[in-house]
C-alpha cells in the first residue's frame, strides 16, 4: 500500500502539517511506503533558512530533512505553488522534486490523503 | 482529482469496510457530526466500520469533561454511545491526545496530572492503528475540519 500525503497548511500557522508529517514517519517506520506532497501554502514548508524561534516553535527544516533518513522516499513540491511563491529549487531544501500535482500523480498511490 | 471520479473498483480497497480518521474538533468543526451521521449510515446498510481514529485535534472528541447545554447535541455521548452499541474499537492517538490535554488513568499517572479524562471506549494508542488500518484492506475516511 503506498500513500501520498498532501500539506496544503503553511508551516507554524497550525499543528496540522506537523502531525501529517508525524503520520508519515509512522509509516516509514513501519516500512509502508509514503512520499510527502506540498502545495498551496504548504510549500512554505520546503524553504531553506527558516527560523521559527521568534514564534516559539522549531524549525521544520529539520524534520524534513530527517525525512529520506526515516525513510520517506519522496518529498515533492507542486509546480504552481512554486511559481505563485517566487520560490525556485534553488530555494528549497535539498533533495525536493518540483512536479504537477493531478490524477497522474495521485493515481500512482494506493492512498492519498491531506493533512487536515 | 477534479476532473476525474476514481470508480470504487479502481482501488484496493475492500468494498462496505471503513476506517474513519476524525481529526476536526466538536464544536470547531462539523467534522466529528458528519462522521457519525456517516457511521449510522454505514452501520444501518449493513457496512462494517472496523475502527474509528482520532487525530489531531479530533481528539476532544473522547472527552469526559465536555459538557453542551442541553438543548445542544452531545458529540462526545452520542459517539461514545454509538461506539458501544456496534462495538466498534476507538482510539485516540497519544501525541496528539497528549498535548491538548487528553489523557487516560496510565498517562494520567506517568505525567503526574491532575486528573484523566478519557470517555469510554475510547482507547489512547500510538499512530500504528493507523497505519495497520492505512495496510489493510479496509477504505479510509477523514473527515477534517474543513477550511
Amino acid at each position: 500500500m503506498s500513500t501520498l500525503i498532501i500539506i496544503d497548511q503553511p508551516p507554524y500557522g497550525s499543528w496540522e502539517g506537523r502531525e501529517a508529517l508525524d503520520m508519515a514517519f509512522s509509516l516509514a517506520a513501519f516500512d509502508q511506503p509514503v512520499t510527502l506532497m506540498f502545495c498551496g501554502a504548504g510549500v512554505n514548508w520546503l524553504r531553506k533558512g527558516q527560523n521559527a524561534g521568534k514564534v516559539g516553535q522549531k524549525s521544520v527544516e529539520r524534520n524534513l530533512a530527517a525525512a529520506p533518513i526515516f525513510g520517506v522516499e519522496a518529498l515533492l513540491a507542486c509546480t504552481e505553488a512554486c511559481n505563485r511563491y517566487g520560490l525556485t529549487q534553488t530555494d528549497l531544501l535539498d533533495g525536493v522534486t518540483v512536479t504537477a500535482v493531478g490524477p497522474e500523480l495521485t493515481s500512482r498511490y494506493d492512498h492519498v490523503t491531506f493533512a487536515g | 482529482m477534479i476532473n476525474r471520479l476514481i470508480e470504487q473498483t479502481e482501488t484496493p480497497a475492500r468494498a462496505g469496510v471503513f476506517t474513519l480518521v476524525i481529526t476536526g474538533a466538536p464544536y470547531s468543526s462539523q467534522a466529528p457530526q458528519t462522521a457519525l451521521h456517516f457511521a449510522s449510515a454505514a452501520v444501518a446498510a449493513g457496512k462494517k466500520i472496523d475502527r474509528v481514529f482520532l487525530y489531531g485535534d479530533g481528539v476532544h472528541l473522547a472527552s469526559s469533561l465536555a459538557a453542551p447545554p442541553s438543548d445542544e447535541t452531545d458529540l462526545a455521548r452520542s459517539w461514545s454511545e454509538f461506539l458501544l452499541a456496534n462495538q466498534i474499537p476507538a482510539v485516540a492517538c497519544i501525541a496528539s491526545a497528549l498535548r491538548r490535554g487528553l489523557v487516560n488513568e496510565a498517562e494520567s499517572k506517568r505525567y503526574q496530572l491532575p486528573a484523566a479524562n478519557l470517555r469510554e471506549p475510547f482507547e489512547i494508542a500510538g499512530l500504528g492503528e493507523w497505519v495497520d488500518s492505512v495496510a489493510s484492506d479496509s477504505r479510509i475516511l477523514y473527515f477534517h475540519r474543513g477550511s
